[in-house]
This record gives C-alpha cells, sequence and structure tokens, in this order.
C-alpha cells in the first residue's frame, strides 16, 4: 500500500482545484469522502452499458520510450479484460491531478480484489507530447502508481509527437486547447473500455468515483461477451 | 466537508506543482444559468446569443435558422442579428443544447423528428450546419419529437414529446457526440413502471430531463405528444377529451442506471426544470402551465424525494400559461415568464419553501424563454412558443428583447423585432463566447 495519507494537502488540493474548476465546467465537485461514494452505487449487473463507440488505439510511447499501440496488449500485466482510459497532461493544474488521484483511488480499491485486478487496467495518456517525455511519464507514474503486486496494471503513455496524437484525440472526441502560459484547455473525461474494445461509459469528473467505475467494470464482466445485450441500459 | 483522499508523500511535490497555478486567478464568472452541468463554461461576458428560430411562411426564406445575435456591447453591430444559418423548410424549431465540450449546437425539430447539429467552434459568429439527423424515430425505436439536447460526458440525452404515433409516451435517446444512436429510455407508466414507485399515476409523457451529479438523480418533467401540441390551440382547448392527455407527473431517476426511482404527483403540466446551484441544494424547480404555480422537488432525506407547490405565478384563474424559468447562480432569484400575459415575473426564491414575488414587468404581447447570464446582470427574451399556439395578428409579437438587471428592476439595453428583420419566430435561447475556443 501506498504511505499515509496527508489529509491537511489532500483537502486544500479539493477545495482548491474545486473552486477552480469552475472556470472549466458548471459542475460543482462537491468533496466526496474517501470511505463511501456520495451516492448509493447500483449493484453489479443492475443495469447496462449499451456500446457508444469504438475505443481507437493509435502509436504512442510507453515510459521506456518504446512505440507502441495505445491499446494493444503486449505490456507486461496488461492482462485482458477491461480498460480504463484517462487523459490528462502532467502541468495541469486545475482537474487532471484529481482524475490522477482518482485513478489511484481505483488502482487501490481494485487491488482489494485480485481477480479483478486481473482483468483490469489503467491507462494514462499525456496529450501534452513537448512537455511529458517518456522520462516525465516514468516520474509521473512512479508518484502515482501503487507497488502493490495485488493492483492492476497502471501504464503511463504519451504520444511521440503532436501527428500521431491528433487521430487520438478526434477518435476519443478531446478536443484539448492551447490558452495562454501553456495551459491546454480541455473537459475532462476518463473512457470505460470493454475487451472487446468499444467505449462503454464516458466520465466526468463528478462519475469518475472509484467504486462506482469498479461496479462498471463489473457489471462488464458480468456481461460475458461484453456486448450489454440489446438496446437501453 | 473535506476531501480525504490519500496522497502518497511522493506525490505531494507533484500535487503541490500543479495546484500552484490554482491559487493565482479567480476568473470572472459569467456564462448562463440553467445549462448542463457537464459543460464547459463561459468565464467572461458573452460575445453572442444563439436563437434557434422556426421559420415563417413568405416570411425571409421562410425557414428555420440559428440567428447569431452580437451581444458586445462595444461591437459597431451591438444588439443586431449578424448571421442566420438557415437549414432548409420548418422542422417545428424549439430547443437546443451544447456538447458537452461546447463545439456543437443540436438544435431539434419537433415536426419531423430532425436533430440539426451546428459547429459554432470554427467560427462563434457563424455556426456552421455540419449533420443532420433524420433517423431518430427509427434508430430510437419508435420515439418523436426531439425536445432538447442535454449535455452528458461524450453524449447528448434528448428528451422526447412523443412516439411514432404520435401520442405523449415519450422517451429519453442518447447519442454520441459525434451523433451515433446509443439508448433508449422510455418514460415509466402504469402498465410499465420500470421498477419506480409511482406516487399517484404514471403517464409516461416527456418534455425537459435534468441531471444533478452529485446525488446520481436526473428529473424528468411532462408536457404532451404531437397530435397535440402540432394542433392549432384553439381547436386544441375546446377539445376536452385532448386536454386530458397532458402530464401530471414529474419522475426521480437513479441517473448512473438510468431506472426510474418515483414518479411523482405534479398536476397541471410541469415544463421546465431548473436544480439548485448550490452543494448543500438538494432541490429544484419547475413551473406547471396549466395551473399557474410553482413546485418544489427536494430530496428529504437520502433518496426519499417529494414534490410540493409552494407559489402561484400571477392569477392562476386568468391562465397566465408559465412557460419557462431561470434560476440565478446563487439560487436566490427566480424569473419566471408567463405566454398569455407577455409578463417576467422575479421571485425570491432565497427561502424555497416561500417563494415571494418581487417584481413584474410585461415584455410583449406573449412571451416564452428567459435566459440570463451567471453574474444575474443580464437577461434575454424570445416570444416564440410554438407555430401553432404563438398569438395571431397584431398579437403575434415576434422578438429577442435584452435587459439589465440591477436586482430591483429591469432595464432595457436592445430589442430585435423578428418579423421586421424577416428572421421568423425565435424560440431557445444560448450564449457564446470567442474565447472558449482558443487560438
Amino acid at each position: 500500500m501506498r504511505p499515509a495519507s496527508l489529509l491537511g494537502l489532500a483537502a486544500l488540493l479539493a477545495s482548491v482545484a474545486s473552486s477552480a474548476q469552475d472556470a472549466l465546467a458548471h459542475e460543482g465537485h462537491a468533496p466526496r469522502p474517501e470511505a463511501a461514494a456520495a451516492f448509493p452505487i447500483p449493484a453489479p449487473g443492475s443495469y447496462r452499458l449499451p456500446p457508444i463507440k469504438r475505443a481507437a488505439g493509435g502509436t504512442v510511447l510507453d515510459e521506456a520510450g518504446k512505440t507502441v499501440d495505445l491499446l494493444r496488449r503486449d505490456r507486461p500485466g496488461d492482462g485482458r479484460g477491461v480498460t480504463v482510459l484517462a487523459l490528462i497532461y502532467t502541468r495541469c493544474g486545475d482537474v487532471c491531478p484529481l482524475a490522477s488521484a482518482d485513478m489511484a483511488r481505483l488502482q487501490d480499491l481494485a487491488a482489494k480484489d485480485p481477480g479483478l485486478a486481473r482483468r483490469m487496467r489503467l491507462i494514462t495518456l499525456s496529450f501534452d507530447p513537448e512537455h511529458d517525455t517518456p522520462e516525465v511519464m516514468r516520474s509521473f507514474a512512479a508518484a502515482w502508481r501503487s507497488a502493490d503486486p495485488a493492483a492492476p496494471a497502471w501504464t503511463f503513455l504519451t504520444a511521440p509527437d503532436r501527428a500521431a496524437l491528433a487521430p487520438i484525440l478526434a477518435a476519443y472526441g478531446q478536443r484539448v486547447d492551447a490558452g495562454p502560459s501553456g495551459v491546454l484547455n480541455h473537459v475532462f473525461r476518463a473512457f470505460l473500455i470493454d475487451p472487446e474494445g468499444r467505449v462503454r461509459n464516458i466520465y466526468s469528473l463528478d462519475f469518475f468515483e472509484p467504486a462506482l467505475v469498479l461496479t462498471d467494470i463489473r457489471t462488464l464482466l458480468l456481461d460475458g461477451s461484453g456486448t450489454g445485450g440489446g438496446p437501453g441500459r | 466537508m473535506l476531501r480525504n483522499r490519500p496522497i502518497p508523500g511522493r506525490r505531494i511535490a507533484l500535487v503541490l506543482a500543479s495546484a500552484a497555478p490554482l491559487l493565482a486567478a479567480a476568473p470572472a464568472r459569467s456564462d448562463e444559468t440553467c445549462q448542463s452541468p457537464y459543460m464547459a463554461k463561459i468565464t467572461g461576458l458573452e460575445d453572442f446569443v444563439y436563437v434557434w428560430t422556426l421559420g415563417v411562411e413568405g416570411l425571409g426564406d421562410g425557414s428555420d435558422k440559428l440567428v447569431t445575435v452580437d451581444a458586445r456591447e462595444t461591437s459597431p453591430t451591438f444588439g443586431k442579428p449578424i448571421h442566420a444559418a438557415s437549414i432548409g423548410g420548418r422542422h417545428e424549431a424549439h430547443h437546443g443544447g451544447f456538447t458537452d465540450d461546447r463545439r456543437h449546437f443540436w438544435a431539434a425539430g419537433l415536426s419531423d423528428s430532425r436533430i440539426f447539429i451546428f459547429d459554432v467552434a470554427t467560427d462563434p459568429a457563424k455556426p456552421r450546419l455540419v449533420r443532420v439527423i433524420d433517423d431518430f424515430v427509427a434508430a430510437s425505436g419508435g420515439a418523436a419529437g426531439p425536445h432538447g439536447a442535454y449535455a452528458l460526458p461524450g453524449r447528448m440525452l434528448i428528451p422526447s414529446l412523443s412516439n411514432r404515433h404520435g401520442t405523449g409516451r415519450a422517451a429519453l435517446v442518447e447519442y454520441s457526440n459525434e451523433g451515433d444512436y446509443i439508448a433508449t429510455h422510455w418514460l415509466p407508466t402504469d402498465a410499465e413502471p420500470n421498477g419506480a414507485r409511482i406516487e399517484a399515476r404514471a403517464d409516461g409523457y416527456g418534455y425537459d430531463a435534468r441531471v444533478l451529479p452529485r446525488r446520481n438523480v436526473m428529473l424528468t418533467s411532462s408536457f404532451t405528444g404531437l397530435e397535440n401540441y402540432m394542433r392549432p390551440l384553439g381547436d386544441l382547448m375546446k377539445d376536452g377529451e385532448a386536454m386530458k392527455r397532458f402530464g401530471q407527473t414529474m419522475v426521480l431517476w437513479d441517473f448512473h442506471a438510468r431506472q426510474p426511482r418515483t414518479v411523482l404527483s405534479v398536476p397541471g403540466v410541469p415544463l421546465e426544470i431548473r436544480w439548485a446551484w448550490g452543494p448543500q441544494h438538494t432541490y429544484a424547480f419547475t413551473s406547471t402551465a396549466l395551473t399557474s404555480k410553482l413546485w418544489l422537488v427536494r430530496e428529504d432525506e437520502p433518496g426519499a424525494w417529494s414534490a410540493k407547490p409552494v407559489a402561484e405565478i400571477g392569477d392562476p384563474a386568468t391562465l397566465p400559461v408559465p412557460v419557462d424559468i431561470s434560476l440565478s447562480a446563487d439560487d436566490r432569484t427566480l424569473f419566471v415568464d408567463t405566454f398569455m400575459d407577455g409578463t417576467t415575473r422575479v421571485f425570491d426564491v432565497s427561502d424555497p419553501d416561500r417563494p415571494r414575488q418581487i417584481y413584474e414587468k410585461k415584455i410583449g404581447a406573449q412571451l416564452n424563454m428567459v435566459s440570463q447570464s451567471w453574474d444575474g446582470k443580464r437577461i434575454y427574451y424570445t416570444s416564440s412558443l410554438l407555430a401553432n399556439w404563438d398569438k395571431t395578428g397584431a398579437e403575434n409579437e415576434q422578438f429577442l428583447k435584452a435587459y439589465g438587471w440591477n436586482g430591483r428592476e429591469l432595464s432595457p439595453r436592445f430589442a430585435i423585432d423578428f418579423t421586421a428583420e424577416r428572421l421568423g419566430r425565435p424560440h431557445m435561447m444560448a450564449f457564446g463566447a470567442a474565447s472558449l475556443y482558443a487560438p
């Protein structure tokens, strides 16, 4: 497990980032307690997650600088199963640190169910290739990734350049606009991708609640084929 | 309440570095209220007001169009229509909304169930039609009359008013931002409650749909089907049987599961829904068109929701017909438009159980939509309800009127006569800003 919590710092970050988020989106991010979600989580399999669209691959670099495909499962520990993909950049001053903290909590929570952890993986992809080199992503990963062997794999990827990144962002509908002082304006989204390579949910920060995401993953795995079984949810 | 997250020691430097820029700036808040909470937000003044406008035969090109009104006070064309993106033909233009990244505006047609997608990012002054969804009925499995367009992450939620048979059984239909169909969720009925608890009855009608993310709930309201809303109002009101076919319910949904939980009894046709913004304010307002009341929908205890009337709007006996409401960002002020008397009323709703009218003003012979800026200082009104329900003759005023609001009274800023400009019947408004789309 990770070192002990620094709750004061976390609270400061949360409150400051929460107010700053107002500049980007209407949603207000009420702080959520660690132990429980802000609302009841539905039972796994009690609802459906209809396919939204195909999940795109694309040429990216892993933490060692090796060229790989975004969704290809040839990395150690990748396993098979469900992917949670978060798009961020490491210099981000508002929503991205909160999203990475949620990914970390998701990794910790999943580690408590090793059988589930083996059937899922986390991917963080940077959309700031000029700054977020594989070296930067490697040190970023060292700060966030759990060392718990029971935790699901979490890889940190970046693109070799903007040309390689553009089709990936287009496929996921992720707009990134350069603002003043190097800020990259974007609306945070994370994607739940089933074993068949289809997007089954898209999360804003409000619904990027680790317990809820794990329930979605269990729902997909209970679904077997991951097809969702027809129209509706 | 504090957000308690475990943050490992080795993360601290990164976290502090990331947080530092947050401590510096507190951007101005000037976007429109009453929008999807998932949407990107304007942090300065609005540059444009987009007006989804219903075409009128013989007026201009006669087609529905998205009109851009210049709202930049320093602009030489301030207060003027500067662009009209015509779509060809009339489709009963009604409501619409932006995608979550605010790059596209989806505008729906109630008569033939087409949805028109405009690119508002490439040139925010000149929206451009880039796609038409023309298989809404078939793709959705029979839903018809797409009403609004509500941004969800990467998706759009389209509440329908009707179905392929023209009755009031309605659905919520989801599309990806790219315009591809995802799913249909039918409103619960007495025969098919879909697990919902029903207070009195479940009529299955639809109108508005709004999400309160932090409670994982969605609230829907209820209007009537195509067979009624496309009918001339005078004829309709003489038809006692048809007048029974209007919504009497609101539905509280488990949003994540998209499953109805409670069908609330809200008689009198509840239309627009406005969730309060405050982090501890777990309630919404709606107004009922036929009974002229303000209703409060609130979570009394976790998971237990109720609806109750809290104020009358004008004199209900005169049938003012409240149609649109707009809640200020501080949850203290609610603007309520009534169609028949063309009047806007302002309520102090700081005590949501006891709204108190503090102001009223007749805006025109008829009145429908109201939009206000996030800072509450600029209020915009339009006039048209439905092609066959608008007034006729001299009372058929078609306008956009802009006012300033100082907390006590409205002061005129500009007005546009949409008939004189040969544009049509102005309906839904949405704010645009070039600053959303950095160079």
